[in-house]
């Protein structure tokens, strides 16, 4: 039994450490305000807290902490991406996350058991080979296995030999995993409030008040707060929020659903996507399959579920892996995502000085909570935009420098 | 033996005995038992070990609601007991037991509970490397984690979907359900009735009620035709627009209602004290369901909680089957004496009022002994009955809210306006009475939205409670071990200790504690899980409120919702052909296509073959998976102006041009040739791949445009033959045909119709191959015969079929790009240096502002050929990276051997400064070794296209 | 045209946008408009097709709560949309 354990079992009351302070009053000013208690905003106030000193920091959420797309995403970390900006950015990603119950003393269970997808075509074959060409480059541990390999894996895949939908190769990307998403939002709130930052729970944007390039201060539901800087980091919101400050946003919002079955002993070791059934799987250390697959087919700001999505999720669940059939399903839940045209995100600056962006993030935010974070507060506290950053630019939609990760299926977020 | 005598067991069949086992103990069952109900006619009560602390677990609720009951079957893990029936030979074991379930060595973890608090594992297994979670930590972890084990061998199961309409839908058989069903059936609506029971009546068939009520519903509801009765039948969720998923089965009805009645009932709730997770603990509906459905006692010596008339009624159903009651046990202060109470009152039973348990302890995994006001009372059962829920997760999924009524101490919803009613206690109605009120109060509305004419007076309010209702306290133990969820080993003090850890919202509570998270998904927890928080954090429960309640309602299996799905696959007319010509077929898309022909050990050979054969006399491939598109009217020639870069409207009758399509982005996203038929009429290709998406957005543009022209799609009826080679034309002169395929008669790009060997076929002079090419295009109905005859006519010939490998190198050797492999999603056609196929006089085509743009804007990469040294040694794979210094600038797309010239050639991106012929560029292999490759032009086979011309 | 149908008989082709005239539009006009996204809480006017009868026609839908207000023919679009 681990050390730390024994302070509980021997503790006469329980010691407790408070991760989430409850919300204080409102002040007049901080020096930035971050809109959004998501994963991105936390981690954002922690490096801001703890590499470059600022704790005059508030960070504002509507709901509850971590509440939106944090709590609902499927968190697959990987960097086996297509773009050589892409993949250098998400490496970095990756590599915090190998380090990230160190540098937050919390346990997000960073479980780097790879990531497995599968090819049914040669057409997806092919494009394997160009994300794993472009991935070992950059030096990252992607590539293409063939069948025998893929079989060794995963051993209880139906790989439909002869088959319309039969196995072909794999992607194999050893630096995949998932992470207990809630732990590391918490692990960063914990973080951040210990060095002066400030939580606000329900504490819902509202307006801005803007005075020639620069944002003076958020109107919220609770007060005015005056503003050195503001980031904007509210996942499924952000087009919406963004608009408040007239700022329009190339982004459109759709729902991406899930699902997770009753928990099970421990049968699927990696996680295992499909790009021709837009299905991927992976079991969590509880036991559950959590099964996801591609975006909501039409806009929608809504987290209601669907019967047809369900149904679909579980016909790849079952044609992959067929003895799912007597499995059982015990939830089913959507987020909103904020996608962009080349399927990458929109960071750095906006229109206006001080109002910075961390946006369109579609279905890849999670993996990308720390390296965003640490990112966006370099440029916040330098006001300089880093070099890793600079193809993420909003104005890349006018200059047409998109990224081109539109290849990348949306059954491997 | 715990059984009773008839009538007590409706469910059961004695004349039917079958046997099974559990833990590899051979138990008796009749026909109808539950696993739960035959092992506790056995006396056996232990079901499962808890998830965390393995403690002894049993019947709780007798509904299939927690994890309680999940055992285990051979290819089906997690199955309620409870709910599910026994069949003859089964063999049922426990879940999550290290050793057996009598002997389960990690009840030790029981006993080392105070070092595991709640959320212990984000405090700990941190260190002491940095891999130690990965490498040591999780892997011991995971293999305590789950319940069940999946057999990854479980033979197939036959799943079917069904579909359902109906004006009114009613969930729940149960009083409300079945008076609400009748009074729409009678007011004229098509009703269907579903309940998860394998009998209707609800809470009428277990509870203490005169037979004859039900017995009158019944009759009723046999009467109306118009009335479909589906019991055993789950409806699992509500989605938008009134469509429920009726699970029966292995069936899944898919269900359209214009009308829902929600009548679901409400849920009983466990009380918390001290070890209140004991098997010997149930509910009293479960020790009534055990009496009335399986005629099996549920004890020896029992205790009654109670804080209402319905336990009054438990103890008399308890007395009735032979169970000792020791003490009934009511917390309530002052208050009438209901019914139920006054009846008990003449049998002789101990009544304690004003006081409660706080304490039970057991004996050998099971109850032994409650502690009431600090005295112990031996007992093998207590039953619960001390407040319910509504059963909230249909109506929320619907749109209703959750509130708090404080005077009953439980929740109340209030339902969205709509199409959805509640009725019975799902509603708040109250008792048999507030039932049949909310009942004609539900079925009225629904039937007035529907359109039918319903009497004033039946549209009533609601019945008021009729007394103040008890709100059984939540007894936090110092020492714990008092229960807020059973799934979930989850005791007061870990809510509170989360609570103090700053988890103060209730979704926060949830996730930190995994409260609700369980497969019981909150029924037995939410309410005092709101109400703890509340307190601690001096809100009212309100305020604090529950977790959202999210589809299914309860466990559903993944077979049932994939149905008998099999992935779409298309075979062309003539895929008979092939097999009988010893085709290896491959998937390519939906499509089965030809690879090569022969045997799969000679490829290489075979497709060398095949090339050569086009190359020196003749081949003949199948081309009926290209998009086929007829566009027909006036305007036909101005939309494919519009729609393609080339110009088309001056495209003469019985001329073939290539289109290329872009998007609004200016990048390429499809190709082909548009045979222009009459000044009306064009046929045109597109990709096998993309044709559904380019017909799907001619008509999306026209809805825009209103254009005078009508697209057909005649990818699947029509078929294609090509004939390919400098033979070619001996070929088809040789078949009987009203065409002259003479070399001025028929040149190059242009187009015929007429008669080939008695097929009607449009023809068509391309050159995908780079040689003499003629593409025959018939009804797909006859493509075998004219499959018969060209081969029959080829014979003199060598005319030899090909296959898709072949194909693919013959128009790599003549530097055709194949769309989605030598492009992606932001190639121009600059980059392609297809600016000989971009109109520049015609003032719109979809895409044009955007190329004009982008040329503005500067070009970073450009399509080129490279041709490696005959002999060379590292050749690099498809999508192998060009450098320039160590920056990857671009991507081979296309590689491949061609015996023509025998050397590899490749089509690749490279940095447009790189692009001309002659440059040399540093390609990186899969091995990592660099070559320096030169840069040649796209046709690297016949560059003045004799070949094809001739 | 057939009467309340199946969501999944139906492909959404998006929110209707406007049309600028390309050859007066400005580069970074051109662009913006591209890209830029209709993406407003509240009611949007989008094109669907019902896919088993290849039938175009407008919707009016509220992105919140996935309400469809009202469907119609393209020939009824008024001209501001």
């Amino acid at each position: 039994m681990p050390l730390r354990l024994l302070k509980y079992g021997l503790s006469r009351d329980y010691p407790a450490s408070e991760d989430i302070p409850a919300t204080p009053e409102l002040k007049p000013s901080y020096d930035v305000v971050i809109i959004g208690g998501g994963g991105h905003g936390l981690s954002c106030a922690h490096h801001l807290a703890k590499y470059h000193g600022i704790t005059s920091v508030a960070v504002l959420e509507k709901g509850y902490l971590a509440g939106g797309n944090t709590a609902r995403n499927t968190t697959t970390i990987r960097s086996n991406y297509i773009t050589p900006q892409g993949i250098a950015f998400y490496k970095e990603g990756v590599a915090l996350f190998e380090t990230l119950s160190q540098e937050l003393d919390f346990n997000v269970m960073f479980s780097q058991r790879g990531q497995l997808t599968l090819a049914h075509s040669e057409a997806t074959l092919r494009s394997f080979h160009s994300r794993a060409e472009m991935g070992k480059h950059l030096g990252t541990r992607t590539e293409v296995v063939d069948q025998k390999t893929v079989e060794d894996l995963v051993p209880s895949l139906n790989m439909d030999y002869g088959g319309a939908l039969e196995i072909l190769g794999g992607l194999w990307h050893a630096d995949g995993g998932t992470a207990r998403h809630d732990a590391v939002a918490w692990g960063y709130a914990a973080q951040a409030s210990r060095r002066g930052v400030e939580i606000h729970q329900r504490t819902e944007v509202q307006g801005f008040e803007i005075v020639g390039d620069r944002v003076e201060a958020v109107k919220t539901n609770r007060g005015r707060i005056a503003c050195g800087q503001v980031l904007i980091a509210t996942g499924g919101m952000n087009y919406d929020v963004a608009l408040m400050a007239g700022v329009e946003l190339p982004i459109r919002c759709y729902p991406l659903q899930a699902m997770v079955t009753q928990p099970l002993k421990p049968w699927l070791n990696t996680l295992v996507s499909s790009v021709s059934l837009h299905t991927y799987l992976v079991q969590s250390s509880r036991g559950e399959v959590v099964i996801g697959g591609g975006s909501d087919p039409y806009q929608l700001y809504s987290t209601r579920s669907t019967l047809d999505m369900k149904e679909h999720l579980a016909e790849g669940a079952v044609h992959l892996f067929p003895f799912l059939q007597g499995v059982r399903l015990l939830r089913q839940w959507a987020g909103i995502t904020d996608m962009t045209p080349d399927y990458s995100p929109i960071m750095g600056a906006s229109p206006l000085d001080n109002l910075w962006l961390d946006c369109g993030w579609g279905t890849w935010g999670f993996k990308a909570t720390p390296v965003a974070g640490k990112r966006m507060a370099e440029t916040i506290a330098s006001g300089r935009v880093p070099d890793i950053l600079k193809p993420f630019a909003l104005e890349r939609f006018e200059t047409f420098q998109l990224l081109n990760e539109m290849g990348a299926t949306a059954a491997s977020h | 033996m715990n059984r009773l005598p008839a009538p007590f067991g409706t469910r059961i069949d004695r004349t039917r005995p079958l046997r099974f086992s559990f833990e590899g103990k051979g138990f008796e069952a009749y026909a109808g038992d539950s696993i739960a109900s035959a092992l506790a006619a056995s006396g056996q009560w232990m079901l499962s070990r808890s998830f965390k602390y393995h403690r002894p677990r049993g019947v709780f609720s007798m509904n299939g609601a927690e994890a309680n009951t999940l055992v285990q079957l051979p290819s089906e893990p997690n199955v309620a007991a409870d709910r599910t029936p026994v069949s003859d030979g089964l063999q049922v074991s426990a879940q999550n037991v290290n050793g057996s379930l009598a002997h389960d060595r990690d009840a030790i973890i029981d006993r080392l509970g105070r070092f595991l608090p709640v959320g212990f594992y984000y405090r700990t297994f941190i260190g002491p490397r940095r891999d130690s979670w990965l490498k040591f930590w999780e892997p011991m972890i995971r293999r305590k984690a789950g319940l069940g084990v999946v057999d990854t061998k479980a033979a197939h199961r036959h799943f079917d979907k069904s579909h359902l309409h109906c004006d009114v839908l009613v969930v729940g058989a149960g009083p409300a359900g079945l008076n609400a069903a009748i009074a729409a059936a009678e007011g004229g609506a098509d009703v269907v009735l579903c309940d998860e029971n394998p009998e209707v009546g609800g809470s009428l068939t277990y509870g203490r009620h005169d037979p004859a009520m039900l017995a009158d519903l019944t009759a009723r509801l046999e009467a109306l035709p118009n009335l479909r009765i589906m019991t055993g039948t789950l409806c699992n969720g509500w989605y938008e627009d009134n469509w429920l998923p009726l699970i029966q089965g292995d069936r899944l009805y898919r269900t359209r209602a214009r009308e829902v009645i929600l009548a679901t009932g409400a849920i009983g709730q466990p009380a918390i004290f001290r070890n209140n997770d004991l098997p010997g603990i149930m509910l009293g509906s479960a020790a009534q369901r055990l009496i009335r459905h399986y005629g099996v006692r549920p004890g020896q010596k029992a205790v009654v909680l109670t804080g209402n008339d319905e336990g009054y009624a438990v103890a008399l159903d308890l007395v009735e089957a032979g169970v000792s009651v020791m003490l009934v046990v009511d917390p309530r202060v002052g208050g009438l004496p209901g019914p139920f109470e006054a009846e008990l009152h003449g049998k002789g039973v101990a009544i304690q009022k004003a006081v409660t348990i706080d304490a039970a302890e057991g004996r050998g995994g099971h109850l032994a002994r409650v502690r009431i006001g600090g005295r112990w009372v031996e007992c093998d059962l207590l039953t619960i009955s001390v407040g319910e829920v509504p059963a909230w997760q249909l109506p929320c999924q619907a749109g209703a809210k959750v509130g708090y009524d404080a005077g009953i101490g439980s929740m109340s919803l209030m339902p969205a306006r709509g199409s959805v009613q509640l009725a019975g206690s799902v509603a708040g109605d109250n008792g048999l009475e507030g039932a049949v009120a909310g009942a004609r109060r539900s079925a009225s509305i629904a039937l007035q939205r529907l359109g039918h004419v319903v009497a004033q007076d039946a549209v009533l309010g609601k019945a008021k409670p009729s007394c103040p209702a008890h709100v059984q306290p939540i007894l936090a133990n110092a020492k714990g071990r008092d229960f807020v969820d059973f799934d979930e080993d989850l005791q007061v003090k870990d809510l509170h200790n989360a609570i103090k850890d700053g988890y103060r919202e209730i979704e926060l509570v949830k996730r930190f504690t995994t409260v609700g998270m369980g497969p019981s998904q909150g029924r037995h927890s939410a309410l005092a899980t709101a109400r703890i928080v509340a307190e601690a954090t001096d809100r009212t429960v309100a305020e604090v409120g529950i977790t959202t309640a999210r589809p299914p309602v309860g466990p559903e299996t993944l077979g049932v919702l994939a149905g008998h799905h099999e992935p779409l696959e298309r075979r062309t007319a003539l895929h008979a052909r092939h097999l009988a010509l010893n085709a290896a077929m491959k998937p390519v898309g939906a499509w089965w296509r030809p690879y090569f022909y022969g045997d799969a050990r000679g490829a290489q050979k075979a497709v060398r073959d095949e090339i050569m054969a086009v190359r020196e006399g003749v081949g003949l491939l199948d081309v009926s998976t290209l998009g086929k598109l007829e566009l027909r009217g006036p305007d036909a020639g101005e939309f494919l102006d519009r729609l393609y870069t080339m110009a088309h409207a001056n495209q003469p009758v019985g001329r073939v041009r290539y289109c290329l399509m872009l998007n609004e982005m200016g990048s390429v996203v499809d190709d082909g040739v548009a045979y222009r038929m009459a000044d009306d009429r064009f046929y045109v290709t597109a990709t096998t791949g993309a044709v559904a998406r380019v017909y799907a957005d001619m008509l999306f543009w026209n809805a825009q445009w209103r254009l005078k022209v009508d697209v057909l799609n005649l990818t699947g009826a029509f078929s294609g033959l090509n004939v390919t080679g400098p033979k070619a034309r001996s070929v088809l002169e040789a078949l009987e045909s009203n065409i002259d395929f003479g070399r001025e008669a028929f040149p190059y790009l242009s187009g015929r119709e007429g008669v080939v060997a008695g097929v009607p076929v449009r023809v068509m002079r391309i050159g995908f191959t780079g040689e003499l090419s003629f593409e025959l295009h018939c009804p797909s109905s006859l493509a075998p015969a004219l499959w018969d005859a060209v081969m029959e006519a080829g014979k003199p010939h060598g005319l030899t079929p090909y296959g898709l490998e072949a194909s693919r190198i013959l128009r790599l050797e003549k530097g055709h790009i194949l769309i989605g492999q030598d492009t992606d999603a932001i190639t121009t056609p600059d980059e392609l240096g297809f600016g000989w196929a971009v109109s520049k006089r015609k003032p719109f085509f979809v895409g044009k502002r955007s190329i004009e743009m982008r040329a503005r804007l500067g070009q970073s990469r450009k399509l080129v050929g490279l041709q490696f040294p005959a002999g060379a040694g590292d050749i690099p794979g498809e999508s192998c990276l060009a450098l320039r210094g160590n920056d990857p600038v671009g991507q081979i797309t296309s590689i491949g051997f061609s015996p023509t010239l025998g050397s590899y050639i490749a089509l690749a991106y490279v940095h447009v400064d790189d692009a001309t012929e002659g440059s040399r560029v540093t390609v990186k292999c899969r091995d990592g070794a660099l070559v320096e490759v030169p840069v040649v032009g796209h046709a690297f086979f016949d560059p003045t296209n004799a070949r094809q011309e001739m | 045209m057939n009467g309340p149908r199946n969501i999944d008989e139906f492909q959404s082709f998006g929110p209707v946008r406007e049309t600028l005239d390309p050859a007066v539009t400005a580069d970074a006009d051109w662009s913006r408009h591209l890209f830029r996204a209709e993406n407003r809480k509240g009611v949007v006017v989008e094109w669907w097709r019902h896919v088993p009868s290849n039938y175009f026609f407008l919707a009016e839908r509220d992105l919140v709560s996935n309400e469809i207000i009202r469907t119609f023919d393209a020939s009824q679009r008024s001209g501001q949309s």
